[in-house]
Protein backbone atom coordinates (compact mmCIF):
# COMPACT_ATOMS: atom_id res chain seq x y z
CA UNK A 1 0.00 0.00 0.00
CA UNK A 2 1.57 3.15 -0.72
CA UNK A 3 0.17 6.72 -1.60
CA UNK A 4 -1.28 7.98 -4.82
CA UNK A 5 1.35 10.17 -5.66
CA UNK A 6 3.95 6.65 -6.09
CA UNK A 7 0.75 4.84 -8.33
CA UNK A 8 3.28 4.72 -11.12
CA UNK A 9 6.77 4.30 -9.44
CA UNK A 10 5.12 1.44 -7.43
CA UNK A 11 4.03 -0.28 -10.75
CA UNK A 12 6.76 0.18 -12.62
CA UNK A 13 9.37 -0.68 -9.90
CA UNK A 14 7.65 -4.18 -8.86
CA UNK A 15 7.59 -4.65 -12.86
CA UNK A 16 11.42 -3.82 -13.17
CA UNK A 17 12.33 -6.36 -10.12
CA UNK A 18 10.05 -9.45 -11.97
CA UNK A 19 6.44 -8.82 -10.44
CA UNK A 20 4.76 -6.88 -13.27
CA UNK A 21 1.23 -8.02 -11.97
CA UNK A 22 1.79 -6.69 -8.01
CA UNK A 23 -1.05 -6.02 -6.13
CA UNK A 24 -0.79 -2.94 -4.98
CA UNK A 25 -3.72 -0.29 -3.15
CA UNK A 26 -3.34 3.36 -2.89
CA UNK A 27 -4.38 5.98 -0.16
CA UNK A 28 -4.77 9.80 -1.14
CA UNK A 29 -1.78 11.74 -0.14
CA UNK A 30 -0.29 12.69 1.71
CA UNK A 31 -0.33 10.77 4.72
CA UNK A 32 2.44 12.51 7.07
CA UNK A 33 0.77 15.78 8.62
CA UNK A 34 -2.78 14.12 9.09
CA UNK A 35 -4.55 13.26 12.34
CA UNK A 36 -5.42 9.98 13.44
CA UNK A 37 -9.26 10.60 12.16
CA UNK A 38 -8.37 12.30 8.72
CA UNK A 39 -5.94 8.76 8.55
CA UNK A 40 -9.19 6.57 9.62
CA UNK A 41 -11.26 8.74 6.50
CA UNK A 42 -8.43 7.32 4.55
CA UNK A 43 -8.81 4.07 5.46
CA UNK A 44 -12.82 4.29 5.35
CA UNK A 45 -12.62 5.52 1.93
CA UNK A 46 -12.18 4.88 -1.63
CA UNK A 47 -8.51 4.14 -3.53
CA UNK A 48 -8.56 7.35 -5.32
CA UNK A 49 -6.17 5.19 -8.35
CA UNK A 50 -8.84 2.18 -8.58
CA UNK A 51 -11.94 3.86 -7.43
CA UNK A 52 -12.91 1.11 -5.28
CA UNK A 53 -13.21 1.23 -1.22
CA UNK A 54 -9.36 0.63 0.01
CA UNK A 55 -10.17 -2.30 2.23
CA UNK A 56 -11.80 -4.04 -0.24
CA UNK A 57 -9.13 -3.60 -2.58
CA UNK A 58 -6.51 -4.62 -0.05
CA UNK A 59 -8.92 -7.84 1.23
CA UNK A 60 -9.45 -9.02 -2.76
CA UNK A 61 -5.47 -8.61 -3.22
CA UNK A 62 -4.97 -10.81 -0.70
CA UNK A 63 -7.51 -13.54 -1.74
CA UNK A 64 -8.28 -12.92 -5.08
CA UNK A 65 -7.11 -16.36 -6.91
CA UNK A 66 -4.17 -15.56 -8.98
CA UNK A 67 -4.35 -15.27 -12.57
CA UNK A 68 -2.16 -17.54 -15.44
CA UNK A 69 -0.12 -14.10 -15.53
CA UNK A 70 0.10 -13.93 -11.72
CA UNK A 71 2.23 -16.87 -11.74
CA UNK A 72 3.98 -17.06 -14.90
CA UNK A 73 8.15 -17.20 -14.48
CA UNK A 74 10.82 -16.83 -17.02
CA UNK A 75 12.58 -13.86 -18.36
CA UNK A 76 11.68 -10.11 -18.94
CA UNK A 77 12.07 -8.29 -21.97
CA UNK A 78 14.43 -5.54 -20.71
CA UNK A 79 15.39 -3.99 -24.28
CA UNK A 80 16.90 -0.33 -24.34
CA UNK A 81 16.14 -0.40 -28.26
CA UNK A 82 18.23 -0.37 -31.22
CA UNK A 83 22.35 0.00 -30.81
CA UNK A 84 21.91 2.52 -33.65
CA UNK A 85 18.92 5.27 -34.82
CA UNK A 86 19.33 6.51 -38.25
CA UNK A 87 19.75 7.10 -41.14
CA UNK A 88 18.24 10.29 -40.47
CA UNK A 89 18.13 14.23 -40.44
CA UNK A 90 20.16 15.34 -37.37
CA UNK A 91 16.75 17.69 -36.89
CA UNK A 92 14.74 14.36 -36.47
CA UNK A 93 17.76 12.56 -34.28
CA UNK A 94 17.47 15.44 -32.14
CA UNK A 95 13.95 15.05 -31.94
CA UNK A 96 13.70 11.53 -31.25
CA UNK A 97 16.64 12.21 -28.37
CA UNK A 98 14.63 14.56 -26.94
CA UNK A 99 10.98 12.75 -27.18
CA UNK A 100 12.55 9.47 -25.60
CA UNK A 101 13.97 10.90 -22.61
CA UNK A 102 17.60 10.51 -23.62
CA UNK A 103 18.24 14.10 -22.80
CA UNK A 104 17.95 16.74 -20.06
CA UNK A 105 15.51 18.97 -22.66
CA UNK A 106 18.56 21.26 -24.01
CA UNK A 107 19.59 19.88 -27.25
CA UNK A 108 22.27 17.70 -27.12
CA UNK A 109 25.24 16.95 -29.78
CA UNK A 110 23.86 14.35 -31.46
CA UNK A 111 26.75 11.03 -30.86
CA UNK A 112 27.38 9.82 -34.47
CA UNK A 113 29.97 7.11 -34.98
CA UNK A 114 32.67 10.00 -35.73
CA UNK A 115 32.09 12.24 -32.55
CA UNK A 116 31.60 8.49 -30.99
CA UNK A 117 34.95 7.52 -32.14
CA UNK A 118 36.38 10.81 -31.75
CA UNK A 119 36.07 10.97 -28.10
CA UNK A 120 37.36 7.33 -27.66
CA UNK A 121 40.45 9.01 -28.46
CA UNK A 122 40.51 10.95 -24.64
CA UNK A 123 41.28 7.54 -22.96
CA UNK A 124 43.30 4.68 -23.07
CA UNK A 125 40.88 2.01 -22.44
CA UNK A 126 39.23 0.05 -24.93
CA UNK A 127 35.63 0.84 -25.89
CA UNK A 128 34.32 -2.64 -25.08
CA UNK A 129 35.49 -2.17 -21.53
CA UNK A 130 32.90 -2.14 -18.34
CA UNK A 131 33.55 0.49 -16.35
CA UNK A 132 30.70 0.18 -13.74
CA UNK A 133 27.29 0.31 -12.88
CA UNK A 134 24.40 2.74 -11.59
CA UNK A 135 21.10 3.19 -10.72
CA UNK A 136 19.94 6.44 -10.04
CA UNK A 137 17.73 5.51 -7.26
CA UNK A 138 16.59 2.56 -5.53
CA UNK A 139 16.20 0.05 -9.01
CA UNK A 140 18.45 -2.89 -10.21
CA UNK A 141 21.48 -0.78 -11.53
CA UNK A 142 22.57 -1.06 -15.15
CA UNK A 143 25.92 -2.30 -16.25
CA UNK A 144 27.89 -0.04 -19.45
CA UNK A 145 30.86 0.58 -21.12
CA UNK A 146 33.36 3.10 -22.06
CA UNK A 147 32.00 3.47 -25.78
CA UNK A 148 28.27 4.02 -23.53
CA UNK A 149 29.93 6.54 -21.61
CA UNK A 150 31.42 7.99 -24.54
CA UNK A 151 28.10 8.69 -26.34
CA UNK A 152 26.62 10.46 -23.47
CA UNK A 153 30.24 12.57 -23.22
CA UNK A 154 29.49 13.59 -27.03
CA UNK A 155 26.13 14.86 -26.30
CA UNK A 156 26.73 16.43 -22.82
CA UNK A 157 29.46 18.84 -25.49
CA UNK A 158 32.32 17.33 -23.93
CA UNK A 159 35.83 17.42 -26.06
CA UNK A 160 37.82 14.13 -25.70
CA UNK A 161 40.08 15.66 -23.29
CA UNK A 162 37.76 15.60 -20.64
CA UNK A 163 36.53 11.74 -21.06
CA UNK A 164 39.13 10.69 -18.31
CA UNK A 165 37.50 13.06 -15.73
CA UNK A 166 33.88 11.55 -17.22
CA UNK A 167 35.03 8.00 -17.30
CA UNK A 168 36.09 8.42 -13.51
CA UNK A 169 32.65 9.73 -12.51
CA UNK A 170 31.32 6.80 -14.42
CA UNK A 171 33.36 4.06 -12.49
CA UNK A 172 31.80 5.58 -9.06
CA UNK A 173 28.16 3.96 -9.87
CA UNK A 174 26.85 7.11 -8.22
CA UNK A 175 24.07 8.73 -10.29
CA UNK A 176 23.49 12.72 -10.51
CA UNK A 177 19.90 12.02 -10.63
CA UNK A 178 18.09 10.11 -7.37
CA UNK A 179 14.81 8.51 -7.32
CA UNK A 180 13.62 10.58 -3.71
CA UNK A 181 10.56 12.61 -3.50
CA UNK A 182 13.53 14.72 -1.83
CA UNK A 183 14.86 16.97 -4.88
CA UNK A 184 18.97 16.14 -4.10
CA UNK A 185 21.64 17.96 -5.90
CA UNK A 186 25.19 16.81 -6.37
CA UNK A 187 28.44 18.24 -7.11
CA UNK A 188 32.13 17.42 -7.79
CA UNK A 189 35.27 18.61 -6.89
CA UNK A 190 38.38 18.21 -9.62
CA UNK A 191 41.96 18.87 -7.76
CA UNK A 192 45.39 18.48 -9.84
CA UNK A 193 47.07 19.75 -12.77
CA UNK A 194 44.17 18.50 -15.13
CA UNK A 195 42.65 21.89 -14.40
CA UNK A 196 45.16 23.57 -16.19
CA UNK A 197 45.65 21.47 -18.98
CA UNK A 198 41.45 21.77 -19.64
CA UNK A 199 41.31 25.38 -19.06
CA UNK A 200 38.75 24.82 -16.31
CA UNK A 201 37.75 27.94 -14.69
CA UNK A 202 38.56 28.13 -11.01
CA UNK A 203 38.45 32.37 -10.97
CA UNK A 204 35.50 34.46 -11.93
CA UNK A 205 32.69 32.95 -12.06
CA UNK A 206 34.04 29.54 -11.25
CA UNK A 207 30.35 28.02 -10.83
CA UNK A 208 28.82 29.85 -13.23
CA UNK A 209 28.45 29.17 -16.99
CA UNK A 210 31.57 30.21 -17.99
CA UNK A 211 33.48 27.48 -19.48
CA UNK A 212 33.16 24.74 -21.73
CA UNK A 213 35.11 21.86 -19.55
CA UNK A 214 32.99 22.53 -16.59
CA UNK A 215 29.58 23.13 -18.16
CA UNK A 216 30.16 19.49 -20.05
CA UNK A 217 31.54 17.72 -17.48
CA UNK A 218 28.86 18.41 -15.28
CA UNK A 219 26.00 18.48 -17.93
CA UNK A 220 27.50 14.53 -18.77
CA UNK A 221 27.09 13.84 -15.02
CA UNK A 222 23.26 14.14 -15.67
CA UNK A 223 23.12 12.33 -18.41
CA UNK A 224 25.22 9.51 -17.42
CA UNK A 225 22.29 9.05 -14.69
CA UNK A 226 19.49 9.58 -17.02
CA UNK A 227 20.74 7.03 -19.64
CA UNK A 228 23.44 4.81 -17.91
CA UNK A 229 21.43 4.33 -15.10
CA UNK A 230 17.96 4.45 -16.18
CA UNK A 231 17.37 7.50 -14.11
CA UNK A 232 15.78 10.80 -14.56
CA UNK A 233 11.84 10.07 -15.59
CA UNK A 234 9.48 12.68 -13.66
CA UNK A 235 6.98 10.08 -11.74
CA UNK A 236 9.04 6.99 -12.43
CA UNK A 237 12.47 7.18 -12.06
CA UNK A 238 12.93 10.61 -10.40
CA UNK A 239 10.02 11.65 -7.73
CA UNK A 240 11.55 14.59 -6.48
CA UNK A 241 8.94 17.42 -5.68
CA UNK A 242 9.91 20.38 -7.34
CA UNK A 243 13.14 19.27 -8.92
CA UNK A 244 16.58 21.00 -8.59
CA UNK A 245 17.69 23.62 -11.17
CA UNK A 246 21.24 22.73 -10.40
CA UNK A 247 20.86 19.10 -12.13
CA UNK A 248 21.33 20.56 -15.37
CA UNK A 249 24.55 20.69 -15.10
CA UNK A 250 25.45 20.05 -10.88
CA UNK A 251 27.80 22.44 -9.04
CA UNK A 252 31.20 21.83 -10.58
CA UNK A 253 33.75 23.36 -8.43
CA UNK A 254 37.67 23.32 -10.00
CA UNK A 255 39.39 23.69 -6.93
CA UNK A 256 41.61 27.20 -6.82
CA UNK A 257 44.88 25.44 -5.54
CA UNK A 258 46.98 28.15 -6.72
CA UNK A 259 45.07 30.92 -4.50
CA UNK A 260 44.55 28.82 -1.90
CA UNK A 261 47.02 28.57 0.78
CA UNK A 262 45.28 25.76 2.58
CA UNK A 263 45.77 21.78 1.26
CA UNK A 264 44.37 21.16 -1.72
CA UNK A 265 41.04 18.73 -0.90
CA UNK A 266 42.34 15.55 -2.56
CA UNK A 267 45.71 15.91 -0.79
CA UNK A 268 43.05 15.32 2.28
CA UNK A 269 42.00 12.50 0.97
CA UNK A 270 45.24 10.89 0.57
CA UNK A 271 46.24 11.77 -2.73
CA UNK A 272 48.89 13.35 -4.23
CA UNK A 273 49.01 17.46 -4.89
CA UNK A 274 50.53 15.93 -8.95
CA UNK A 275 47.39 13.49 -8.96
CA UNK A 276 44.34 14.29 -10.83
CA UNK A 277 41.11 13.38 -9.00
CA UNK A 278 37.49 14.39 -9.05
CA UNK A 279 35.47 13.84 -5.75
CA UNK A 280 31.72 13.54 -5.63
CA UNK A 281 29.05 15.07 -3.24
CA UNK A 282 25.35 15.05 -3.08
CA UNK A 283 22.83 16.71 -0.80
CA UNK A 284 20.21 19.00 -0.99
CA UNK A 285 21.19 22.48 -2.16
CA UNK A 286 23.69 25.20 -1.89
CA UNK A 287 23.58 28.61 -0.42
CA UNK A 288 26.11 31.81 -0.60
CA UNK A 289 27.12 33.50 1.95
CA UNK A 290 28.46 37.56 1.86
CA UNK A 291 32.03 36.44 4.16
CA UNK A 292 32.97 40.02 4.00
CA UNK A 293 31.63 41.17 7.43
CA UNK A 294 33.46 38.63 8.94
CA UNK A 295 36.53 37.95 7.17
CA UNK A 296 36.80 40.93 4.98
CA UNK A 297 35.94 44.35 6.81
CA UNK A 298 35.47 44.04 10.68
CA UNK A 299 38.08 43.18 13.17
CA UNK A 300 35.59 40.36 14.13
CA UNK A 301 38.03 37.12 14.31
CA UNK A 302 35.48 34.70 13.19
CA UNK A 303 33.80 33.38 10.20
CA UNK A 304 30.83 35.17 11.70
CA UNK A 305 27.50 34.60 12.68
CA UNK A 306 26.30 34.51 8.96
CA UNK A 307 28.07 31.08 8.35
CA UNK A 308 26.17 29.80 11.92
CA UNK A 309 22.63 30.90 10.81
CA UNK A 310 23.41 29.22 7.47
CA UNK A 311 24.04 26.17 8.86
CA UNK A 312 21.01 26.33 11.07
CA UNK A 313 18.91 25.92 8.07
CA UNK A 314 20.86 22.67 6.95
CA UNK A 315 19.46 19.26 7.57
CA UNK A 316 21.36 16.99 9.59
CA UNK A 317 20.72 14.28 7.19
CA UNK A 318 23.45 15.96 5.08
CA UNK A 319 27.00 16.94 6.12
CA UNK A 320 27.92 20.40 4.76
CA UNK A 321 30.31 21.83 1.95
CA UNK A 322 31.26 24.86 2.45
CA UNK A 323 33.16 26.56 -0.62
CA UNK A 324 35.42 29.44 0.39
CA UNK A 325 36.83 32.02 -2.25
CA UNK A 326 40.62 32.16 -2.07
CA UNK A 327 39.61 36.57 -0.57
CA UNK A 328 38.17 35.00 2.29
CA UNK A 329 40.40 32.18 3.19
CA UNK A 330 43.39 34.56 2.66
CA UNK A 331 41.34 36.69 5.70
CA UNK A 332 40.92 33.48 7.55
CA UNK A 333 44.24 32.59 7.12
CA UNK A 334 45.27 35.70 8.66
CA UNK A 335 42.78 35.24 11.77
CA UNK A 336 44.60 32.44 12.78
CA UNK A 337 42.96 29.63 10.77
CA UNK A 338 46.10 28.58 8.53
CA UNK A 339 44.54 25.03 8.38
CA UNK A 340 41.24 23.51 7.15
CA UNK A 341 41.19 21.83 9.90
CA UNK A 342 41.25 24.48 12.15
CA UNK A 343 38.10 26.20 10.84
CA UNK A 344 36.31 22.95 10.42
CA UNK A 345 36.84 22.50 14.42
CA UNK A 346 35.70 26.00 14.61
CA UNK A 347 32.58 25.15 12.58
CA UNK A 348 31.51 21.91 14.03
CA UNK A 349 32.01 23.70 17.82
CA UNK A 350 30.28 26.59 17.23
CA UNK A 351 27.17 25.66 15.08
CA UNK A 352 25.41 24.32 17.36
CA UNK A 353 21.29 23.21 18.33
CA UNK A 354 19.53 22.37 20.80
CA UNK A 355 18.81 18.29 21.20
CA UNK A 356 14.68 19.43 20.71
CA UNK A 357 15.18 21.48 17.88
CA UNK A 358 17.56 18.14 16.74
CA UNK A 359 14.51 15.62 17.36
CA UNK A 360 12.01 17.87 16.11
CA UNK A 361 13.43 17.45 12.30
CA UNK A 362 11.55 15.12 10.16
CA UNK A 363 14.87 13.55 8.79
CA UNK A 364 15.90 13.15 11.94
CA UNK A 365 12.74 11.12 13.01
CA UNK A 366 13.11 9.08 9.38
CA UNK A 367 16.89 8.38 10.05
CA UNK A 368 18.44 9.04 13.06
CA UNK A 369 15.85 7.78 15.57
CA UNK A 370 16.30 4.31 14.26
CA UNK A 371 19.76 4.28 14.62
CA UNK A 372 19.45 5.59 18.66
CA UNK A 373 17.05 3.20 19.20
CA UNK A 374 19.66 0.60 18.38
CA UNK A 375 21.99 2.42 20.91
CA UNK A 376 23.94 3.77 17.85
CA UNK A 377 26.37 6.58 18.83
CA UNK A 378 26.31 9.59 18.95
CA UNK A 379 22.40 9.47 18.26
CA UNK A 380 21.22 7.12 21.16
CA UNK A 381 23.22 10.28 23.27
CA UNK A 382 21.62 12.96 21.16
CA UNK A 383 18.37 11.61 21.72
CA UNK A 384 18.04 10.90 25.42
CA UNK A 385 20.22 14.02 26.71
CA UNK A 386 18.28 16.88 27.91
CA UNK A 387 15.99 18.68 25.59
CA UNK A 388 18.37 22.09 26.16
CA UNK A 389 21.44 20.30 25.66
CA UNK A 390 23.47 21.67 22.79
CA UNK A 391 24.47 19.45 20.37
CA UNK A 392 26.70 19.90 17.36
CA UNK A 393 25.01 19.38 13.65
CA UNK A 394 27.06 16.60 12.90
CA UNK A 395 28.91 13.66 14.29
CA UNK A 396 32.63 14.73 13.74
CA UNK A 397 34.16 18.07 12.39
CA UNK A 398 35.48 16.62 9.18
CA UNK A 399 31.36 16.15 8.20
CA UNK A 400 32.39 19.41 7.48
CA UNK A 401 34.20 20.13 3.69
CA UNK A 402 36.01 23.06 2.91
CA UNK A 403 37.05 23.77 -0.73
CA UNK A 404 38.28 26.81 -2.45
CA UNK A 405 37.22 28.72 -5.67
CA UNK A 406 36.73 31.72 -7.38
CA UNK A 407 37.87 35.13 -8.73
CA UNK A 408 38.77 36.93 -5.38
CA UNK A 409 36.46 40.12 -6.70
CA UNK A 410 34.47 39.78 -3.45
CA UNK A 411 35.42 37.77 -0.22
CA UNK A 412 32.10 35.50 -0.36
CA UNK A 413 31.72 31.59 0.59
CA UNK A 414 28.99 29.06 -0.25
CA UNK A 415 27.36 26.81 1.64
CA UNK A 416 26.07 22.82 0.14
CA UNK A 417 23.98 20.68 2.21
CA UNK A 418 26.08 17.70 0.57
CA UNK A 419 27.76 14.77 1.51
CA UNK A 420 31.27 13.83 0.95
CA UNK A 421 30.56 10.63 -0.94
CA UNK A 422 34.03 10.14 -3.18
CA UNK A 423 37.60 10.54 -4.66
CA UNK A 424 38.79 9.05 -7.49
CA UNK A 425 41.49 8.68 -10.06
CA UNK A 426 41.63 10.74 -13.68
CA UNK A 427 44.68 9.60 -14.36
CA UNK A 428 43.50 6.17 -14.21
CA UNK A 429 41.34 6.98 -16.89
CA UNK A 430 43.78 8.63 -18.87
CA UNK B 1 42.74 31.35 -44.40
CA UNK B 2 40.21 29.37 -44.87
CA UNK B 3 36.69 31.06 -46.49
CA UNK B 4 34.36 30.99 -43.50
CA UNK B 5 37.39 32.78 -41.24
CA UNK B 6 38.04 35.43 -44.25
CA UNK B 7 34.26 36.23 -44.30
CA UNK B 8 33.91 36.36 -40.79
CA UNK B 9 36.61 39.15 -40.71
CA UNK B 10 34.91 41.20 -43.22
CA UNK B 11 32.04 41.23 -41.74
CA UNK B 12 29.89 38.68 -43.86
CA UNK B 13 27.96 35.51 -42.22
CA UNK B 14 29.53 32.37 -43.14
CA UNK B 15 25.55 31.16 -43.96
CA UNK B 16 26.75 32.98 -47.18
CA UNK B 17 28.94 29.89 -48.08
CA UNK B 18 26.01 27.75 -48.39
CA UNK B 19 24.09 30.36 -50.38
CA UNK B 20 26.81 30.66 -52.74
CA UNK B 21 26.66 26.62 -53.09
CA UNK B 22 23.04 26.88 -54.08
CA UNK B 23 23.21 29.53 -56.33
CA UNK B 24 25.99 27.28 -58.25
CA UNK B 25 23.58 24.13 -58.34
CA UNK B 26 20.85 26.72 -59.72
CA UNK B 27 23.00 27.97 -62.64
CA UNK B 28 24.07 24.39 -63.52
CA UNK B 29 20.35 22.60 -63.54
CA UNK B 30 18.65 25.92 -64.57
CA UNK B 31 15.97 25.89 -61.73
CA UNK B 32 16.38 26.00 -57.62
CA UNK B 33 16.30 21.89 -56.40
CA UNK B 34 16.71 22.31 -52.32
CA UNK B 35 19.51 19.97 -51.64
CA UNK B 36 18.95 17.00 -49.99
CA UNK B 37 19.87 17.19 -46.20
CA UNK B 38 22.63 14.79 -45.22
CA UNK B 39 21.33 11.82 -42.98
CA UNK B 40 23.33 10.74 -40.19
CA UNK B 41 23.18 7.43 -37.68
CA UNK B 42 23.06 7.98 -33.81
CA UNK B 43 24.27 5.84 -31.09
CA UNK B 44 22.38 4.65 -28.81
CA UNK B 45 23.11 6.26 -24.94
CA UNK B 46 20.87 3.78 -22.92
CA UNK B 47 23.27 1.81 -20.82
CA UNK B 48 22.21 -2.00 -20.30
CA UNK B 49 20.05 -3.10 -17.96
CA UNK B 50 20.43 -6.77 -15.93
CA UNK B 51 18.44 -9.48 -17.30
CA UNK B 52 15.09 -9.58 -15.43
CA UNK B 53 13.47 -12.72 -13.89
CA UNK B 54 9.75 -13.15 -13.70
CA UNK B 55 8.94 -13.81 -9.95
CA UNK B 56 5.40 -15.87 -9.67
CA UNK B 57 3.25 -13.95 -7.01
CA UNK B 58 2.54 -16.15 -3.77
CA UNK B 59 -0.79 -18.16 -3.57
CA UNK B 60 -3.34 -16.25 -2.16
CA UNK B 61 -5.83 -16.71 1.06
CA UNK B 62 -8.94 -18.09 0.55
CA UNK B 63 -9.96 -16.09 3.15
CA UNK B 64 -8.60 -13.66 5.57
CA UNK B 65 -11.17 -14.64 8.35
CA UNK B 66 -9.39 -16.46 10.96
CA UNK B 67 -6.01 -15.90 9.74
CA UNK B 68 -3.02 -13.90 11.07
CA UNK B 69 -2.27 -10.59 9.08
CA UNK B 70 0.90 -8.29 9.97
CA UNK B 71 0.81 -4.47 8.90
CA UNK B 72 4.49 -3.31 8.77
CA UNK B 73 5.09 0.21 9.04
CA UNK B 74 8.45 1.16 6.96
CA UNK B 75 8.85 4.55 9.37
CA UNK B 76 8.12 7.02 7.00
CA UNK B 77 6.60 10.20 8.87
CA UNK B 78 2.39 8.99 9.55
CA UNK B 79 2.49 5.39 8.00
CA UNK B 80 2.29 3.95 11.93
CA UNK B 81 -1.33 6.31 12.21
CA UNK B 82 -2.61 4.96 9.07
CA UNK B 83 -1.67 1.31 9.98
CA UNK B 84 -3.20 1.78 13.26
CA UNK B 85 -6.20 3.28 11.76
CA UNK B 86 -6.49 -0.02 9.73
CA UNK B 87 -5.84 -2.74 12.75
CA UNK B 88 -8.98 -0.36 14.50
CA UNK B 89 -10.61 -1.13 11.29
CA UNK B 90 -10.24 -5.11 11.41
CA UNK B 91 -10.68 -4.74 14.83
CA UNK B 92 -14.55 -3.10 14.24
CA UNK B 93 -15.06 -4.90 10.33
CA UNK B 94 -13.40 -8.39 10.76
CA UNK B 95 -12.57 -9.07 14.51
CA UNK B 96 -11.75 -12.54 13.70
CA UNK B 97 -8.68 -11.70 11.63
CA UNK B 98 -5.64 -11.41 14.40
CA UNK B 99 -3.57 -8.51 13.56
CA UNK B 100 -0.32 -7.75 14.28
CA UNK B 101 1.41 -4.15 14.31
CA UNK B 102 4.76 -3.93 13.24
CA UNK B 103 7.42 -1.53 12.82
CA UNK B 104 9.96 -2.26 10.59
CA UNK B 105 13.60 -2.07 11.78
CA UNK B 106 15.97 0.66 10.97
CA UNK B 107 15.93 3.50 8.95
CA UNK B 108 13.61 2.87 5.45
CA UNK B 109 16.12 1.62 2.96
CA UNK B 110 17.27 -1.15 5.42
CA UNK B 111 15.91 -4.40 5.09
CA UNK B 112 15.19 -6.56 8.26
CA UNK B 113 15.32 -10.28 7.80
CA UNK B 114 14.53 -11.12 11.11
CA UNK B 115 10.87 -9.53 10.40
CA UNK B 116 10.32 -11.28 7.42
CA UNK B 117 11.06 -15.09 8.89
CA UNK B 118 8.58 -14.06 11.85
CA UNK B 119 5.59 -13.04 9.60
CA UNK B 120 6.26 -16.49 7.20
CA UNK B 121 6.37 -18.27 10.24
CA UNK B 122 3.15 -16.70 12.35
CA UNK B 123 1.50 -14.90 9.60
CA UNK B 124 -0.92 -16.19 6.89
CA UNK B 125 -0.33 -12.41 4.75
CA UNK B 126 1.28 -8.77 5.57
CA UNK B 127 0.31 -5.24 4.25
CA UNK B 128 3.39 -2.89 3.53
CA UNK B 129 2.88 1.13 4.08
CA UNK B 130 5.28 2.72 2.35
CA UNK B 131 5.70 6.28 2.08
CA UNK B 132 4.68 9.82 3.00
Amino acid sequence: MATRAFADLAKSNASKRGMPHIRAAFTPHPVWGKTAEQLRAYIDGNDPVSGKPLMKEIIDGLTVPLTAEDTKTGMMDVSVGPPVYGPDTLDNLQKHFLNNGMTDFLPVIIPTQEKVDAMLKGTSHKPDEVVGKMAAGAFAPWTYTVRQVAVNAVMAGCEPEYFPIVLAIASTGMAALGSSTTSFAYSMVINGPIRDQLNMNYGIGAMGPFAQPNATIGRAWTLLGKNLGNGGIAGDTYMGSQGNNTNYNNIVIAENEKESPWTPFHVQKGFKPEENVVSLFAGEDIRQGHGARGAGVLENPMFDDQISDMFRTLTSQFNALVICDPLTVKRLVEQGYDTKEKLMDWLWQNTKRTAKEYRDSAFVYTFHKPLAQRGIEPYATWYNCPEDTLIPWWPKPDDIALVVTGGQTNPFFQVGNLNYRVSVSIDKWM
Amino acid sequence: MNRRKLLSLLGMSPALLAGSRAEAQKTRTGKSAAPEEPKYQALNPKGTPPPVKLVPMAPRLDTIHGKTVYLVDTGFMGGGTLLQQMQAWFNQNMPDVTVVFRKKAGPYMEDDPPLWKEIKEKGNAAIMAIGH
